[in-house]
């Protein structure tokens, strides 16, 4: 099932979206596949890194609590490896201020708190999509 | 009847003018007639509930027998009148107002008791909003379900056409996620409740366990003889909070060893500590802990190395922190600096009344080479009798006059400008 034939003919890119909500990541999914980007998904924290290397996203939308594997280690073991310029965008439910600290200490993209807009996500990863130094 | 005439001489003078033999007052309110003599000579410490019992056997009331009646309501009003920015010349009005008008200062007393208690629910709520881990986990999944919720209704909304099996699998989402939602909202609603009805919810454990010792009237004689461990489930049954509960009852069995290791009848005819350190076998700690809880009109302070205080018995003109530290020159921590070495001083609180303390810093773990002893030290205060050189120390710095204090860690809410003693500690401005 794709998410609509009006979507544009020419992709902006891939995005990876590790998400373990079937839900979220359904609408997220839609959300972006609608605005032309090729969508995979992942849900296992634990094979994270994997998926990274099998996709070769142009952005990474991340979220924070996953099995196995924390969206912090994954973003740390992103920037410790041979795609440490790709773009993260982190999506977390926890927006207390020391989680916001240790992502950019991390090196995150970007970083959105949830509930978050659909415009806003779109946004977020034009942007990032944009700028594949991973600064935003 | 003069206020400054001690507690024992005004009960003489009452049962002397009722006309009440001495063995006749002391078997009414259950002591022996030598021990009603003592304190009648103003030779034993008294107050809690054997005062109450004998201010109800000589027809008075409880205040009209203590030389400390409204030294505690005093300080209360004071408090409150400082904490709302009033100066030293109102503030010396206290005592006036504590006379003239005493319900009224009960009321502020009580309004003030209130606001403070009011500050550590909020202080107790926020810390549990920012480190509950089950609010945390419930507060996560309801936000990541809201997320879902609004991402799909714009979906929805701001699809013109979508695909029917993309609109019915939304559509089951929807559905799916807003009972989730309803689900979450409970819960968290359910976490809030259930604190807000434990009673002892808004307290840490070691302030309920306080509170609740504060509020027995002879909890002492209930824990006394052989078996008094036996009593300390009924007399924590009626605590709601399940951690504060067993904290409670881990207090009181501990208490309860105590009085079966040095009975009441010994430590009510002890004069000083010394007097009993042989039945108690040199643990002057236990010698400490005994005379402070089980004989009414003394104070007893025990903290633990980091100089919190773990266990705390107010005493009547001797005012202790409801939180936060002590004044840093209390006995109780200086017998850290040589554990063993049974201090005795004489200190002075700053409305001048002397009290003759003793302390001692013991391990509360079994001695082994190499490792490091739990210590623990305890003090017990006494008032003192007779006039004599004491060093000056307060109840704490929050609530200490003394402006010139070396010691002082921060500012007193009893005067304004800070100390020279506490610009020394405080960090250098950049």
């Amino acid at each position: 099932m794709t998410a609509d034939q009006s979507a544009p003919q020419t992709s902006p890119g891939r995005v990876l979206l590790i998400e373990d909500e079937p839900n979220i990541a359904t609408a997220i999914a839609f959300i972006l596949q609608r605005d032309g980007w090729r969508v995979s998904t992942h849900s296992d924290g634990t094979t994270a890194l994997e998926a990274v290397d099998r996709h070769a996203p142009d952005v990474v939308v991340l979220d924070v609590m996953l099995p196995g594997k924390s969206g912090f280690d994954i973003l740390g073991a992103i920037r410790d490896g041979e795609r440490s310029a790709l773009p993260v965008l982190m999506l977390t439910a926890k927006g207390q201020t020391k989680d916001r600290e240790r992502a950019e200490a991390l090196g995150v993209s970007r970083f959105m708190t949830k509930p978050f807009s659909n415009r806003d996500l779109l946004d977020a990863v034009r942007e990032l999509a944009g700028a594949p130094d991973g600064t935003g | 009847m003069p206020r400054s005439m001690p507690t024992g001489s005004r009960i003489r003078d009452r049962r002397l003018e009722l006309a009440i033999k001495q063995g006749a007052l002391a078997a009414k309110v259950g002591i022996s007639p030598s021990y009603l003599n003592l304190i009648e000579h103003n030779r034993r410490p008294i107050g809690g509930s054997l005062l109450i019992r004998l201010a109800e056997a000589l027809g008075v009331d409880r205040a009209a027998l203590s030389e400390d009646g409204d030294s505690g309501l005093v300080s209360a009003v004071q408090a409150a009148g400082a904490a709302r920015g009033l100066g030293p010349d109102s503030l010396a009005q206290a005592a006036d107002l504590a006379r003239r008008l005493p319900d009224w200062a009960r009321v502020i007393q009580a309004q003030a008791q209130a606001l403070a208690a009011q500050a550590r629910t909020i202080e107790a709520m926020s810390d549990r909003l920012a480190h509950d881990p089950s609010l945390a986990e419930a507060m996560h999944e309801l936000l990541s379900t809201v997320s879902v919720v609004r991402s799909t209704a714009s979906i929805l909304a701001q699809t013109p056409e979508i695909d029917p099996n993309w609109l019915a699998r939304f559509h089951a989402n929807l559905d799916e996620d807003s009972r989730r939602l309803a689900e979450g909202a409970e819960a968290v609603v359910g976490l809030f409740d259930r604190k807000a009805t434990a009673g002892d919810g808004n307290l840490l454990p070691s302030e309920g366990v306080a509170r609740f010792l504060e509020a027995q009237d002879d909890l002492a004689g209930a824990l006394e003889g052989p078996s008094g461990g036996a009593a300390v489930p009924d007399l924590v049954a009626g605590i709601a909070d399940p951690a504060t509960r067993t904290l409670a009852a881990e207090v009181l069995t501990r208490d309860a060893a105590d009085a079966a290791r040095l009975p009441r009848p010994l430590v009510e005819m002890a004069r000083t500590p010394d007097d009993l350190i042989d039945a108690a076998q040199g643990d002057m700690a236990l010698v400490l802990r005994r005379m402070g809880l089980a004989v009414p009109g003394r104070g007893l302070v025990i903290c633990d190395a980091a100089g919190a205080m773990i266990r705390r018995k107010p005493v009547a003109g001797f005012p202790l922190p409801v939180v936060g530290a002590g004044c840093p020159l209390w006995p109780v921590y200086a017998a850290f600096r040589q554990p063993g070495r049974a201090l005795a001083a004489r200190i002075e609180t700053p409305d001048g009344a002397g009290w003759q303390v003793h302390a001692v810093a013991a391990s509360v773990t079994p001695p082994k080479f190499g490792t490091e002893p739990v210590l623990q030290s305890t003090m017990l205060l006494t008032r003192a009798d007779t006039p004599g050189r004491a060093e000056p120390v307060g109840p704490g710095c929050r609530t200490c006059p003394r402006a010139d204090c070396a010691a002082r860690r921060e500012p007193s809410v009893l005067s304004e400008p800070v100390a020279p003693g506490a610009a020394a500690l405080l960090p250098a401005r950049p």
